[in-house]
């Protein structure tokens, strides 16, 4: 899986500090097509201040960004969506008010010329958005439907299934499961599953060991801004992940006493 | 969802009720609008409101009186293209500035309605706009007489506390005030504002910064009231020379107490009482005063305050 | 995914419920305002069917105010979508027509250039006003309320000082023979007023300079203006794709930004176009009245406000419509003039504005329930 071709996305010893802050202290990954590379860590571990490196939104204060084996410098997060780079927010970036179409092709919109005026192309977005949603799995009442009478778990579909309409090569997904039920997070995953099987790499971050291990194909755990490394698929148990990422051994015994639950 | 029918069917029912019960009250006869230029907090005009109701049932007419709440005059040029569009038998208004009213005017005298000016305007403009008569002060040669009274006590500079800044007559008080001094009104007119406490507190800005000022005019109770205020705090109540425009309670006080001088009373009353008179008299039995009513300027003073004071803010 | 099957009807989860044609109609943003527009004339017709509000001059008079309204509720309602408000609407009103007026009365300049000047100015000072909101991330609100002061004090100021007086006038003479004036003060259609008034379907003056013409004579470009801005207003909300963006913008900058909308841009371009609105409506004003007085527009801000909120745009931004915007402006201009017809005393009408205020914003905030699905 992993060196038959090139790293799609390589980030090369990222540093970022925020004043006298350093969020993170030189981070290393590959992430490469076709696979589910899992980011770990606990609370306040660099993970976002990482994506947002990675998405275009903070420049890193040093370190590298290779895409497709070139430098690349993002200034703003349209330069990252352009180059192929997408990003679904934890808080999902959807507005709850406008309908599942209007979102689905929120920056995006199709456009069709009458005489000198483009307007907005609604009926192609509408069947595009329900054709896209029906593959992924979700019987929209229509493509008017508010995206907020969706459950939480429908919402991430949507977003992912814009970003991969859109062209993404590397799909970067920030906590997709943190708030989701059980049913929602099965839901989530498959569609990571899906997406993955698209030849698209994925970076799926999250700090519940189960949900990483339920889809992920290498893992690599953040810890207070830095990588503890990377590990294939079959190479490492979920013990050893828990541990990693809660980077100490008070966890372990917290483990011990609650009959190996956390 | 039912709590939500719920606050709406009463917010609707709120909404109808003071619509019903004012929507009843009609007389039967003539019907005449009085239609001001005052925005809805002056009240110096309750005195135009009571005398056209005092007339409305003496002569057994229907009467209305209407304002912009803002004093907007472009406002109330539509509330006279829509007082005209009712019908009435005659419509009483200000003309405070021709170049907004009378067109309005002129169209509603051309579409038959019967218009007498009051207040704000001239004799000659009133006949521009093909109105009957005119009823009132004429502001400028109002603040003249005050400025000549005043040039007799030996006053040589003044400070006039305009609270109206936006009204073209208000201006013209404090020009014919200066005129009548023989002086330059230069910076002499402040923008007091309507807010009470900051009118106060200009008067006393003004006061402190000018030490040698006169006197002081003020062009009505708005303004009247708050510098009275300032008077006090400054110690200036008696020692400076004060005269104002229009009566109110306060002022009346202030003649009394020897604080102000005198007012320049235009007899509002007269300006909303005559011209319903004169129209239903007019539309009954075809007569009409051969001239224009000029209701001010009368200067009140120490002597003769009894009756003054008993109807001061109502009739007064 | 084949055109075949997507034609063929779709499945149904059974989780989903069919939602009800009341429901649907319930979340469109028009709805209150629609059904506020016809309860509010049928009231009328009742009440005050014999009084004059309903013939040629009574239907000019709500009209004209009606359309003032939806004037600045245009951008009013654009600017609120887009998740910001100005509060400098009413002293624009005063500010540009004062500005029309020193440049071609106390200046001489012709009017047409007066005007242009004057609205260059207008939009300079709406892109200030959304600049500072950009840069500083202030509210939207502090910063035109600032906005409001200082534009309303250099209207009084400039003419005093210059003039040495508050209002203007002759600007009427000024514009006589102006290419330009015509298309904010003038009308249209006159023809048509002057064959209704010879058929009888009108009245005329009895008497005067004017006697045998119709009473109305014309349609006032004002109303075009209105009309035409609402035309605009909605195809540009709800046909393209910068409508998307507004609505994007007002409804989440943050998420808009994510996925690349110019949301900085956005706002930039509303609030330039809010103060277009208010120039216009004072264009037409002095064009109208030949003369400017720096107390015009006072309040209006909060007129355009209430108009926008009645016609079921959400104060919050993202969620509204321009068609329910006019339709606010068509009934707060109705039954403003309205009571006057009906005689109900003039200050019941803030009774009356406070009241379906309210209830507007009720209704607003139910129908923001049931489309985000919060409880």
């Amino acid at each position: 899986m992993t060196s038959t071709h090139a790293a799609i996305l390589e980030m090369r010893d990222i540093e970022k500090h925020f004043g006298s802050v350093i969020a993170l202290a030189g981070v290393s990954i590959e992430v490469f097509r076709g696979e589910c590379h899992c980011l770990l860590g606990d609370n306040g571990a660099g993970k976002s201040t990482f994506i947002k490196t990675m998405s275009g939104v903070h420049q890193p204060t040093a370190g590298e960004i290779l895409f497709e084996g070139h430098p690349m410098h993002f200034d703003d997060p349209r330069d990252a969506i352009e180059a192929g780079i997408a990003t679904v927010y934890q808080d999902l970036a959807m507005i709850p008010l406008m309908s599942v179409s209007r979102n689905f092709f929120m920056g995006n919109e199709p456009q069709k010329r009458i005489g000198p005026i483009k307007f907005f192309d609604h009926a192609t977005a509408n069947q595009v958005t329900m054709a896209e949603m029906r593959r992924m799995g979700i019987n929209l009442r229509g493509p008017d439907q508010a995206v907020g009478t969706l459950s939480g778990g429908e919402r991430q579909t949507v977003a992912i299934a814009r970003a991969v309409h859109f062209g993404a090569k590397v799909l970067i997904l920030d906590e997709p499961t943190s708030a989701l039920g059980v049913r929602q997070t099965a839901n989530v995953l498959a569609t990571i599953d899906k997406v993955r099987k698209n030849d698209i790499a994925v970076v799926f971050i999250t700090h519940n060991v189960r949900h990483a291990l339920a889809v992920g194909d290498r893992f690599t755990v953040l810890n207070r801004g830095k990588t503890l490394g990377t590990a294939q698929r079959g190479q490492i148990t979920p013990d050893e992940l828990q541990e990693m990422m809660a980077g100490g051994q008070e966890l372990v015994a917290l483990e011990d006493s609650l009959g190996g639950t956390v | 969802m039912k709590a939500f029918v719920k606050s709406v069917a009463l917010t609707a029912m709120v909404a109808a009720l003071p619509l019903v019960a004012a929507g009843t009250a009609q007389a039967e006869g003539e019907r005449y609008v009085l239609v001001s230029h005052a925005p809805d907090s002056d009240s110096w005009w309750n005195t135009i409101k009571n005398a056209i109701a005092l007339a409305g049932d003496q002569m057994d007419v229907e009467v209305e009186y209407r304002n912009p709440p803002t004093g907007d005059l472009a406002d109330m040029a539509r509330i006279i293209e829509q007082a005209a569009a009712s019908d009435p038998d005659g419509i009483i208004t200000t003309l405070s500035d021709p170049d907004v009213l009378s067109g309005p005017i002129r169209a509603a005298t051309d579409s038959g309605v019967d218009v007498i000016i009051i207040n704000s305007g001239t004799a000659e403009q009133a006949r521009d706009v093909g109105a009957l008569m005119y009823v009132g002060q004429p502001e400028y040669d109002a603040g003249h007489a005050a400025g000549l009274r005043a040039a007799e006590d030996g006053i040589t500079s003044f400070l006039c506390v305009n609270h109206y800044i936006s009204s073209p007559s208000s201006t013209e008080r404090c020009q014919g005030f200066a005129d009548g001094l023989g002086v330059d009104l230069g910076d002499q007119m402040i923008d007091a504002g309507q807010d009470p406490a900051e009118i106060r507190n200009r008067v006393l800005a003004y006061l402190n910064a000018n030490p040698d000022t006169d006197a002081i005019l003020t062009l009505g109770p708005v303004s009247a009231d708050p510098t009275l205020l300032a008077l006090d705090e400054n110690g200036l109540a008696g020692a400076i020379y004060f005269g104002t425009f229009d009566l109110g309670d306060n002022i009346v006080e202030g003649i009394r107490d020897g604080v102000i001088a005198w007012a320049i009373d235009q007899q509002p009353f007269l300006q909303a009482y005559l011209p319903v008179i004169v129209l239903a008299n007019y539309h009954r039995y075809g007569v009409l005063p051969g001239n224009n009513i000029n209701s001010g300027p009368g200067f009140v003073t120490a002597d003769g305050l009894e009756l003054v004071e008993q109807f001061a803010g109502e009739y007064r | 995914m084949s055109e075949s099957s997507a034609a063929a009807t779709p499945v149904q989860d059974e989780r989903v419920k069919e939602i009800s044609g009341f429901r649907k109609a319930l979340i469109r943003p028009e709805l209150g305002s629609i059904v506020g527009v016809v309860a509010v004339f049928t009231f009328f017709i009742l009440t005050a069917a014999d009084s004059g509000m309903f013939n040629s001059q009574g239907i000019m008079n709500w009209s004209t105010v009606s359309a003032q309204f939806m004037i600045i509720a245009v951008g009013a309602c654009m600017l609120m979508i887009a998740g910001e408000f100005d509060l400098s609407v009413g002293s624009m009103i005063g500010f540009a027509g004062m500005s029309i007026a020193i440049f071609s009365v106390t200046l001489a300049w012709p009017v047409w250039l007066a005007i242009c000047l004057t609205f260059a100015l207008c939009v300079a000072i709406g892109a200030l006003n959304g600049y500072i909101v950009i840069k500083t991330g202030l509210p939207s609100f502090i910063v035109t309320l600032a906005a409001l002061f200082i534009l309303r004090g250099l209207t009084i100021y400039f003419p005093q000082a210059i003039e040495r007086r508050t209002i203007i006038g002759g600007i009427d003479d000024a514009a006589a023979g102006d290419w330009l004036a015509p298309l904010f003060g003038g009308e249209i259609f006159q023809g048509f007023f002057v064959w209704l008034a010879d058929n009888g379907l009108i009245a005329t003056f009895e008497r005067g300079t004017r006697a045998g013409e119709p009473v109305v004579d014309g349609i006032p470009m004002l109303i075009v203006w209105a009309i035409g801005l609402v035309i605009f207003g909605h195809v540009l909300l709800t046909r393209t794709r910068y409508g998307n963006w507004i609505f994007a913008s007002g409804g989440d900058a943050r998420a808009a930004r994510y996925v690349g909308v110019p949301v900085s841009r956005v706002k930039f371009s509303m609030f330039m176009f809010t103060a277009f609105c208010a120039c216009v409506f004072a264009t037409c004003q002095v064009m109208e009245f030949g003369s400017a007085g720096a107390d015009r527009g006072l309040l209006k801000e909060f007129e355009a406000i209430i108009a926008v909120v009645i016609g079921g745009a959400l104060l919050t931004g993202g969620y509204g419509s321009v068609i329910g915007a006019a339709l606010g402006a068509l009934i707060f201009g109705v039954v403003q003039q309205g009571l006057f017809f009906a005689g109900v005393e003039s200050s019941l009408f803030r009774v009356f504005l406070g009241v379906i205020l309210l209830f507007a914003v009720i209704l607003n905030t139910a129908v923001r329930r049931v489309i985000t699905g919060e409880r």
